[in-house]
Parts: structure tokens; C-alpha cells; sequence
């Protein structure tokens, strides 16, 4: 009986061995059908993996196969896509940021989209903004095609400005600094009512760098251009805003600070920020709309950025290239396009799709008229082939002016340095990549 | 009659029958059947921590950006820590963090423990309250602590706020951000240690306390020379692992400071997640995690040698 027992409990363990290791197998084997289109996006809500469910849909139905898409929260996406771009499983087009094209471009880990280009008489790259093209490209390449491309707006709380007695501003005309600094100001009621909101970072401050004539590194990105003094006076610009002039909400916390979260509160008269959050602005309970950027020495020229799709690189010459190259052209397609901008995400690259993305709020054609020189200006964001070096850099450094512990000064003397050596490790990287082209 | 050995047949001892010898331990049933059931462990050991120990220090030797095929670089990598400042900031503040938060998680533990080991009605709900922020997620219990830490807002300050003390921006601020930290995560790893303390305690036979009773001594003197001897195996084990544990300190501070404000709280295992896989540079990452694997193989072996002297075994 004993024995029996004992044989019987055996036996139960090696069948849910057994069991276990075909799951596991299966597990491991489960993988997209051969011949669907597979192509890797960043979502972190639901409004938007309905957008990518639509795409996938509209993929499905342009090219007759079946579309996967891997949704991965924003904050995740980059790190996936790296493993699995290193592991061989990545899908056949990846959703990319501007501002890592370069980055990934430089180490070979997206193909240069050139010879499809060339190759492809139906695909015509002028229908993408000029921008966006930049954005898109490394080297004098194209790496990637564009999906969405905008400038930084200001927005501002109508209903706040017409509460204090304020003129509303000029819905084409940006007004000067010195103009913005001092309705910022009149706007603010320490402790209750704010005048201006952006994120403690190098992200918000570049617009402020660009309007004043400067920038993050030289023309040749061969040393650290901030301590240039057309940055330096734009830097001490918005640093004063917080630390002297007192029109921000105090920062609680530099991790979770959120100027849309503030402008949302009702109490803050001007956002800087682009206009992908319209989407989120849209659920405010009050009146607002956008303006362009306040124009400093160089004029309004505030950051240009975008969003692209590229190919990697281990996809295989052939039958494989042939559908990445069609889905790449189908996600970036008018069509596809129509559906991301009806929804409200942001401005498409495609000037042809450019009629979908619509009000409100009221001057939202602004953006557009801005991409196409038509109203203020822009500056497509200069990145390196190291920018996630260079933000984490200056996401060290630059926060700590913002809670007045450093000067402006004090702080880009101390970093400059080590910019420095970055500047030249993206050079490096820079002739690297060229000789292996050649 | 004498007897003539001559004569006789020489007496021979039969061979007796050749005696098998013994298998090897290691063939024996029993050691078969242990393989066995170490095997998923051993296998898993051997991928998941031995192979990747070992592919730290081939990929060390290397320039690798991960999507390139890598390049040797031999010691290089290593030569480079030297006169990065981020490495030796991070590490500077890793062992702050450790040399703070390891004494207050023990300190706390123990008292707990002592005070839950008084024969308190209701133990085992006390017990399990005060194990809940060590089986809650690390990252649910981060975002917790900012709102707590909120400036002007937060509990944290309107509690110093009643006893007349202004509170600083702690996550903020240059002094205070790490102790901050050191707040979190104490307050998250304290049950751990007081569950093995609270074992350690019951496990002590009460006899020693009631001699020590008849010779009069003290509570104090009770708890210096019988609970602590009797208790230190239990506090070795948890100075061992808090040890590890603080040195690889990585999720709260990436979420509640981004290892702000500057590299205040950029610990060593952040950088060196970032330089692996936000700078690319797997050769120089993998070069920090041996250093760091070094350290703390150093600072256990370092207890380990103490715990002859200090460590008291009934054996």
C-alpha cells in the first residue's frame, strides 16, 4: 500500500514535469505567424493602444496579412526594443524618438532607408515636413520615415487671463520675452495662482536656448555650446522665472514634476509644451488655447521634434525587407496618418494628412503654419549620437538651478567638462560610423 | 604422539569470495537521488547567476554598444573607473546608504521583535501588519513616500509641523534626499529582520533566563549576556544580507529621486544600469558590477571572519 503509494506520487510528479516542460516549450516557441507584419510602438494609455489597435487594422487591410504590434509603456519602450534589437527578435519596423535616430542609426542597429527609397516610385519623401525629414536622418542618410513632427507651443488658460483683465495675445504674433516675463509675473499670486509651467529640463529649456540664438553644442558638435552666452542668457532667462521672479508652482518633487498636471490644476496661465498634449489638455474645465513660442534675439524658434518608424537591421535582404518596406510605408501612409491625427495624438509628419489633426483648441493651425514658415519659426532638436549621455548629464546637473541651489553660471562651469568629452565621444562615434559606411 | 606437520597438508585459507567494493559516494542511490533533486536549482544556478557572472567578466574585457560586434579592450574598462567621478560619487553614496540604513533596519527589527516576543495577545496580527511593507512592491511603496515627502503638503512635514519644526523638500534637497531614502527603506525592510529575530528569540530555551532570575540579574544584564550570544546567529544572518541587500539599492532611488538632486543619490547599481543600457557601454558596466561584486564579496568575507569571535553557536 505503502509502496503504491509512493509509486503513484512518483509517477504524479513526472507527469506535471512532463506537463510543465511542453507548457514551457510552448511558451518559448510562441512567437508571431511567419509572414505577419510585426512592428513595435510605445503606449502607456488606453485612448492610445486604440489608435494602434486602428493602425493594425488598417495594416491588415492595405496589405492583407496579419499586423502584431508590441505595445510597451513609453518609459520601457527603449530598453525592450534594445533587447530585443540585440537579440534577433525584434519586429520588422520599430516606432523610434527623434531624438534617438541618431543614437541608434550611429551603431548600426536600424538599416538606412535610402536604397528602398530610391528603389520605391510610389513613395514620395516630399510629402513629409522638412523637419521631420531631419529629425529622421544620420549622417546625410535617411534612417527612418516620420509619423508625427511639432513645434512647442505656449498654451494658456483663457479663462485666467480674461479674469485678471488681460488682453488675450496675438494668435500669430509671439510676444517678446520681456513681454512674457511680465504678464507671467502680473499673473501670479504667490501661493494661489501661477504664471508660467515647463519641466525642470533639458527638454523645455532647449526652445528658450533656440529663440535666444544658442544651443547645446557648437555647429560641428565638437564642444559644449551652453556656456555660449546665448545660452547662458537664455538659461538665467527661465532659471529667474522660477528662482527670482517666483511665476512657477514651486517644484515638489524634480522625478514627478508635470507642467501639464499644474496647467491642469486651473491656476496656471502659461504651458510650454507641444501640442501631443493636446489630447490631454482637451479634458480641462476651463478655456484655453495655444500661441506661438515668445520669440527672444533669434525670433521665435522654439524645438521642433517628432517621432519616426524604422527598419532594423537584421532584417533579412528579401522577402522579409519587401513587407518591412511596405508595412513601413503603410504606417506612415496618409491613410494611417488620417487615423492618428483624427484621434487627436499630435501634428502628422505628412503634409498630406495634415487636414485630419483639427480643433480645438481654436488656433491649433498654428502648428502646422509654424512647420511651413508660415507664422513664427522653428529648430529641429539637435541631438548627439550620445544624447541619453548628454540629457543624463544635464538631468543632473541643470535640475539643482531650477531649486536655486546652484547658480546658472556655477552649474554649465561644472558641467562643461564632461559635455566636453561627450561632445568628442559623439565625433568619435560619428567617424566611426562614416568609415564603416565607406 | 607427535604429530608431524610434515605429513599434513599445508593449511591454506580458502580466498574468500572477492569483496565488491562499495560504490563511490557520489554513485550511491542516495547521492543520485539528491542530484536529483538539487538539479533544478543547480541548472537554474548555473544560467541565471554563474553564467552571467562569468559573462560579466568576459564582457568586461570588451567594447560592446550592444548592437556592434564588441572589440577587445582588455583592462581598459577597469582603468577608466579611476578617474570617472560619477563611479566614485556613486559609490560614495551606496555606502552611506548602507552604513546608515543597515544599523537603523537592525535597530528597529530587534526592538520590534523584542517587543512583539513579550507574549502581546494577539501576536500573529501584530506580526503580519508589521511584515506588510516588506511584502509590499518596492515601486508601489516609492510613490507612496513622495506624497509623503511633499514639502509643504505631505504628512511627513505637517507631522514636524505640530512640534514646530519646518521640514525641508526632501527629495530636493542636497542634504536631506538621501536620508530620505534612508527613511523608505528602512521603513520597507524592518519585518524581515524582525521575523527572523522574533525566531530567533522563541528559539532561545527559557531556562537561561530563569537562572539567570535566581542569580538577580538584571533586564539588561538578561538581554547583554543571553538574548544577544543566543540571538547572534540570527543577527549575523541579517547583517549578512541587509549588507548585500543595501549595496544593490536601486528601485527607490531611481524612482523617488533619479538619483537627484546632482548624483546626491545615484547609486552604484543605477549608474551602472545606466551605463549599460542607456549609454550603451556594456564593457564599462560590466567592469563597475565586478568592482561592486568585489566589494561585497570583500565586506561578507570580512563578516564571515568576525563571526568566529562574535557569533555564539550552541555547537
Amino acid at each position: 500500500m505503502r509502496t503504491m503509494s509512493t509509486n503513484l506520487t512518483r509517477r504524479s510528479v513526472l507527469q506535471l514535469g512532463g506537463l510543465a516542460g511542453i507548457a514551457l516549450a510552448a511558451g518559448c516557441s510562441s512567437g508571431p505567424p511567419a509572414g505577419a507584419a510585426t512592428w513595435a510602438m510605445w503606449s502607456s494609455s488606453a485612448a492610445e493602444k486604440k489608435v494602434w489597435e486602428d493602425f493594425g487594422k488598417y495594416v491588415e487591410q492595405q496589405l492583407g496579412v496579419k499586423s502584431v504590434a508590441t505595445l510597451t509603456p513609453s518609459s520601457g519602450y527603449p530598453t525592450k526594443l534594445d533587447l530585443q534589437l540585440v537579440s534577433g527578435t525584434a519586429s520588422l519596423v520599430t516606432a523610434l524618438n527623434g531624438t534617438l535616430i541618431p543614437t541608434y542609426a550611429a551603431r548600426g542597429a536600424h538599416r538606412q532607408l535610402d536604397d528602398l527609397i530610391a528603389a520605391d516610385p510610389d513613395f514620395k519623401l516630399d510629402d513629409f515636413y522638412e523637419t521631420s525629414r531631419k529629425i529622421s536622418g544620420f549622417n546625410g542618410k535617411t534612417y527612418a520615415i516620420g509619423f508625427d513632427v511639432a513645434p512647442t507651443v505656449m498654451y494658456y488658460n483663457k479663462d485666467l487671463l480674461k479674469k485678471q483683465g488681460i488682453p488675450l495675445p496675438s494668435r500669430t504674433e509671439p510676444m517678446s520675452w520681456a513681454t512674457f516675463r511680465d504678464l507671467a509675473k502680473q499673473l501670479t499670486k504667490p501661493g494661489e495662482q501661477y504664471g508660467f509651467t515647463c519641466a525642470p529640463a533639458i527638454d523645455d529649456l532647449v526652445s528658450w536656448i533656440y529663440c535666444a540664438g544658442g544651443n547645446v553644442m557648437s555647429a560641428d558638435a565638437s564642444r559644449s555650446a551652453l556656456g555660449d552666452p546665448e545660452a547662458m542668457e537664455a538659461l538665467q532667462f527661465v532659471i529667474d522665472l522660477f528662482v527670482k521672479d517666483k511665476v512657477t508652482p514651486p517644484i515638489k518633487n524634480l522625478v514627478t514634476e508635470s507642467s501639464l498636471s499644474n496647467f491642469m490644476q486651473g491656476n496656471v496661465a502659461f504651458m510650454q509644451n507641444g501640442p501631443w498634449q493636446v489630447v490631454n489638455a482637451r479634458k480641462a474645465k476651463f478655456d484655453w488655447d495655444i500661441i506661438p513660442f515668445p520669440a527672444g534675439a533669434n525670433g521665435s524658434t522654439p524645438r521642433v521634434s517628432g517621432s519616426s518608424f524604422a527598419i532594423p537591421s537584421g532584417v533579412r535582404e528579401g522577402a522579409e525587407l519587401d513587407l518591412a518596406w511596405k508595412l513601413l510605408k503603410t504606417l506612415t501612409s496618409t491613410g494611417a496618418l488620417d487615423i492618428y491625427a483624427k484621434a487627436g495624438r499630435n501634428n502628422p509628419a505628412r503634409l498630406s494628412a495634415g487636414s485630419a489633426f483639427r480643433p480645438p483648441p481654436d488656433n491649433l493651425g498654428i502648428v502646422q503654419d509654424i512647420l511651413a514658415g508660415k507664422v513664427a519659426g522653428g529648430h529641429a532638436f539637435d541631438v548627439t549620437t550620445n544624447w541619453n549621455q548628454v540629457k543624463q548629464l544635464l538631468g543632473q546637473d541643470l535640475p539643482r538651478t531650477f531649486l536655486g541651489q546652484v547658480g546658472v553660471p556655477e552649474a554649465i562651469n561644472g558641467l562643461t567638462p564632461r559635455l566636453d568629452v561627450l561632445m568628442r565621444q559623439h565625433l568619435d562615434t560619428v567617424r566611426q560610423a562614416t568609415a564603416r559606411k565607406g | 604422539m607427535a604429530i608431524s606437520t610434515a605429513d599434513t597438508a599445508p593449511v591454506t585459507t580458502a580466498p574468500a569470495p572477492a569483496r565488491q567494493a562499495p560504490p563511490p559516494r557520489w554513485r550511491s542511490r542516495e547521492a543520485l537521488t539528491a542530484w536529483l533533486f538539487i538539479l533544478p536549482s543547480l541548472v537554474g544556478f548555473l544560467i541565471f547567476t554563474a553564467g552571467p557572472v562569468v559573462a560579466a567578466g568576459v564582457i568586461s574585457l570588451l567594447n560592446w554598444n550592444l548592437f556592434s560586434a564588441p572589440t577587445w579592450a582588455g583592462l581598459h574598462n577597469f582603468a577608466r573607473l579611476g578617474p570617472d567621478p560619477t563611479f566614485w560619487s556613486a559609490l560614495g553614496s551606496t555606502a552611506y546608504f548602507t552604513l546608515v540604513s543597515v544599523p537603523l533596519t537592525i535597530l528597529v527589527s530587534l526592538l520590534l521583535a523584542l517587543l512583539l516576543n513579550q507574549g502581546l495577545k494577539r501576536i500573529a496580527v501584530f506580526r503580519s501588519l508589521l511584515l506588510l511593507p516588506y511584502a509590499t512592491i518596492t515601486v508601489a511603496v516609492a510613490f507612496v513616500w513622495i506624497w509623503l515627502y511633499i514639502p509643504h503638503d505631505g504628512l511627513v512635514n505637517a507631522v514636524l509641523g505640530w512640534f514646530g519644526i519646518n521640514g525641508p523638500a526632501w527629495l530636493i534637497s542636497d542634504t536631506w534626499a538621501m536620508p530620505a531614502l534612508i527613511l523608505m527603506s528602512v521603513w520597507k525592510s524592518f519585518g524581515f529582520g524582525m521575523v527572523v529575530f522574533l525566531a530567533g528569540l522563541q528559539a532561545i530555551p527559557q531556562q537561561l533566563y530563569e537562572a539567570g532570575r535566581v542569580d538577580g540579574t538584571s533586564p539588561w544584564k538578561s538581554f547583554r549576556h543571553i538574548t544577544l550570544p543566543m540571538l547572534s546567529p540570527a543577527l549575523f544572518f541579517v547583517i549578512v544580507t541587509s549588507v548585500i541587500g543595501s549595496f544593490q539599492v536601486f528601485d527607490q532611488a531611481l524612482i523617488m529621486t533619479n538619483g537627484g538632486p546632482g548624483t546626491r543619490t545615484t547609486t552604484l547599481v543605477m549608474y551602472i544600469y545606466r551605463t549599460g543600457f542607456e549609454n550603451y557601454d556594456q564593457g564599462y558596466a560590466a567592469a563597475q558590477s565586478l568592482v561592486l561584486f568585489a566589494f561585497i564579496v570583500l565586506i561578507t568575507a570580512t563578516q564571515f571572519m568576525f563571526q568566529r569571535k562574535l557569533v555564539h553557536y550552541d555547537n
